[in-house]
């Protein structure tokens, strides 16, 4: 057998295998780095008791909206996995319908699995309207979620039409070695995207009120930030949630505070508290970082997507697209909760910058307290769905962070 | 398929005497007075004929009769005053007139379908209101063009007869056209028939034209349409018009480029006249999907042969540099007849979709008015960007009949 393999093992194979060498411990380095953080990792966790700072009544209203959205959108998620299976088994035959030519053809078949995926989980976003509506924490209505979902619908064909032109016409070229180059090149994409992702955003305005632009150039200037402007999203169209976000890197870094975290149910100080946060972000360069992260993602999916397209002649082929969907996504699933967990770490750097930049304890702790009950978040959700679906740490740890700082603040003087 | 038991049909010369085309709408004057009393009457008689029909199943001879002579009248009325008839009608709709309407005697009639005549006929309101413009009231508000494809091809007439003593063939036929399907809404709305009105303009006239057009659509449609692929016609679309606009970008600008070396050598060079027809092709395709006419998903890069529905367009040739200058101004009256197709093909997008969903297929009728519509786009399209010199063909001819 080692006889067999020997023979079989050609300089070819050391040189492929001696890159894939490489190319893992560039990798397991790359994530190294990324995984960095200046939470320090001596901090005490301090046990808190959820009922403590929320009433036993509203433990069990949040915790029964939450668990029945995030069944709704496990369910969601399955059934858009087996209408994917199914259309990697049987979608190909979709290719009559096509007078497009390879890369065409391919964009095609990409556009509709996508509109079935829709339809699929129809019912499950309408349940969650209802949900939400049902508990005041959204006012959408049924027949304009659908219409909303069905022209966003253009805007994603938009994105799978660009993603599988470049796919497709890399794996035309490169054959088997697509995704090599073709995993760099989304994630440069990504970076682009990320630079102008300001423009993006729709329905923002400046921010005009004084005090609280007077209130973020003081906060940049502690986090080392210079030059940063913030706008108001309009979303209570929408929704009653608050939230903030922050975006770009370079010249479009922009801090983005919804209306709704404007409206008068937060004070200045828990604003403030928002906004050191989401200049936490920009100041540890996590727009960028996330890139880094979606690159590390994307070599080894694009790489299995590879391997399971060739019993379809490679992604070079239309045929091969709805298998190419189907392991994608899947891969996406099985990477959410790294993913999440990624994204956690990141957002605990960002409450402690907010913490050393306000030095504000107290309007911390509120903030989140108010922010868990104005969304109806469980403070303190079951493990599956904290591992699965919660992208930030859970109440109960945000607030346990701000008594660990709290400490470590009265120990050093 | 059957003969629709309604049918226009035209004896016109094409001839047109200069003196009564210049003074139409005054000498009409006295049928309008006439018209005004006997619709009066007519829609009293459409009341009974409706209750009479709903309850014997049948129009009653004598007053299928009377709403028949009203339609015909009414018919021979708009021919003359839209000049796609020369001779000044009768006042009791006989027959004999250069576009005259057949109409087949009573037959039985399913009692729901008589019931519900209106609600059915709804979407060949629609149609009859773009085609002909009966002012329902939905026209000023929803409409795009500037009127009904039938007072276009009038007002554009009015100008060409007094020029040259005749009526332009493309002309008259969109006007009879437009009148035929007229003539099936009405005679369906008044209960003289159960067969729907048919937006086949290959069907509306008998003895069409040979056009050999140097730009003309070409292709083969069995009328089946996949149900998904039709639901999620216009977000799959979205990446064509994207792609649509940027070529378009660069199609004004090799068309300006093509336009200064056409006046210079009098035609336009072969790799600008090879691009722009790429771009004619592609944009015809694109529209030809989005509004269901035809079926599969085109490509995104304007082959020739390369679509179901092909746009054939010839070769370059030389063309004379007086229509090279004035092309733009030359074009208007044929942007205005298109901006009418423009709103008929929208029109007929929508209810397409609808068929189509539900039928999994889409009739004809509605396929080859689409289709009829594209081909005069393209030839709009190609006579702008000096593809051509020659003026488009706005009626239909044979060449439009899919293989």
């Amino acid at each position: 057998m080692s006889g067999r393999w020997a023979a079989a093992a050609g300089p070819a194979r050391w040189a492929r295998l001696a890159a894939v060498a490489v190319l893992a411990l560039a990798w397991a380095w790359a994530a190294h780095a990324l995984w960095r953080s200046t939470v320090p990792t001596s901090l005490p966790a301090p046990r808190i008791d959820p009922s403590t700072l929320f009433g036993a009544s509203y433990l069990r209203r949040s915790a029964s909206y939450e668990e029945f959205l995030d069944i709704d959108q496990l369910l969601g998620q399955l059934t858009l996995l087996a209408v994917l299976a199914v259309y990697a088994i049987r979608g190909h035959r979709l290719m009559r319908e096509s007078a497009a030519g390879r890369i065409g053809t391919g964009m095609l078949l990409g556009m509709l699995g996508f509109a079935i995926v829709w339809i699929a989980q129809i019912p499950f976003g309408l349940a969650a309207v209802w949900w939400e509506r049902r508990h005041g924490v959204s006012h959408q209505g049924y027949i304009a979620s659908v219409v909303e979902g069905f022209v966003g619908l253009g805007g994603r064909f938009v994105f799978i039409c660009f993603a599988l032109l470049v796919a497709m016409g890399l794996a035309g070229l490169l054959r088997r070695w697509w995704w090599i180059v073709a995993a760099p090149l989304f994630a440069g994409l990504a970076l682009l995207s990320t630079y102008l992702s300001i423009y993006l955003v729709p329905n923002t305005q400046p921010l005009r009120d004084p005090q609280t632009r007077a209130e973020l150039r003081t906060l940049a200037s502690r986090e080392g930030l210079h030059h940063i402007h913030a706008v108001v999203q309009n979303v209570s169209r929408f929704t009653t949630a608050p939230n903030a976000e922050s975006v770009g890197f370079g010249a479009t870094r922009r801090v983005i505070l919804w209306n709704t975290l404007l409206d008068g149910r937060f004070d200045s100080h828990e604003v403030e508290v928002v906004i050191g946060h989401e200049l936490g972000h920009l100041a540890h360069n996590h727009p960028l970082k996330r890139v880094g992260w979606l690159l590390l993602f994307l070599l080894p999916a694009a790489g299995i997507v590879a391997v399971f397209t060739r019993r379809r002649g490679g992604l070079g082929r239309p045929e091969a697209v709805p298998i190419a969907l189907l392991v994608f996504v899947l891969l996406q699933f099985l990477a959410s909760p790294l993913m999440n967990e990624v994204y956690r770490r990141e957002e605990a750097e960002a409450d402690w910058s907010a913490l050393r930049a306000t030095h504000d304890p107290s309007a911390a702790r509120s903030l989140f307290v108010k922010l868990a009950r104005t969304s109806l978040a469980d403070p303190d959700p079951p493990t599956w769905s904290f591992l699965l679906y919660d992208d930030h740490p859970t109440i109960v740890q945000r607030i346990a962070m701000v008594d660990a700082w709290q400490q470590r603040a009265a120990q050093n003087g | 398929m059957s003969e629709h038991p309604i049918r226009l049909v035209v004896g016109d010369d094409l001839q047109r005497r200069r003196l009564t085309v210049f003074f139409r709408l005054l000498l009409a004057i006295p049928h309008y007075i006439w018209a005004a009393l006997w619709t009066i009457v007519a829609f009293l008689a459409a009341v009974m004929n409706w209750l009479a029909t709903l309850v014997l199943g049948r129009s009653p001879t004598f007053l299928h009769r009377f709403l028949a002579a009203y339609v015909k009248y009414v018919t021979q009325l708009s021919a003359y005053l839209y000049l796609i008839a020369d001779a000044y009608p009768a006042f009791d709709g006989q027959a004999g007139y250069p576009i005259d309407v057949t109409i087949a005697p009573p037959s039985r009639q399913r009692r729901w379908r008589v019931l519900l005549r209106l609600p059915l006929a709804l979407p060949a309101i629609l149609i009859g209101e773009t085609l002909f413009g009966n002012s329902w009231g939905f026209r000023r508000k929803q409409s795009l063009a500037p009127g009904s494809l039938l007072s276009i091809a009038a007002f554009l007439a009015w100008f060409a007869c007094l020029i040259r003593g005749r009526m332009p063939r493309g002309l008259r036929d969109t006007g009879a056209y437009s009148l035929s399907y007229n003539a099936q809404l009405w005679a369906y709305l008044l209960l003289l028939t159960e067969s729907y009105p048919d937006s086949d303009p290959l069907a509306a006239l008998q003895d069409l034209p040979d056009e050999d057009a140097p730009i003309h659509l070409r292709g083969a449609d069995d009328l089946r349409r996949s149900r998904l692929t039709v639901l999620f016609r216009l977000p799959l679309s979205v990446p064509h018009l994207i792609w649509l606009t940027l070529w378009g970008i660069l199609a004004l600008l090799a068309a300006i480029l093509s336009w200064i070396v056409s006046l210079i050598l009098g035609r336009s060079p072969s790799w600008l006249h090879r691009f722009l027809a790429a771009y004619v092709r592609y944009k015809i395709s694109v529209y030809a999907y989005l509004y269901i006419v035809a079926n599969p998903f085109p490509g995104f890069a304007g082959k020739a042969g390369g679509y179901p529905l092909d746009t054939v367009i010839a070769e370059r040739r030389q063309q004379r540099r007086w229509t090279v200058l004035l092309r733009l101004l030359l074009a208007l009256p044929a942007l205005a007849i298109y901006s009418a197709y423009s709103s008929l093909n929208l029109l007929l997008a929508i209810l397409g979709w609808c068929a189509a969903l539900i039928l999994g297929r889409i009739p004809g009728g509605l396929r080859n008015a689409g289709a009829l519509a594209l081909r005069y786009s393209a030839q709009t399209h190609g006579y702008l960007l000096l593809l051509t010199d020659a003026y488009p063909y706005s009626g239909p001819c044979e060449s439009d009949r899919p293989v």
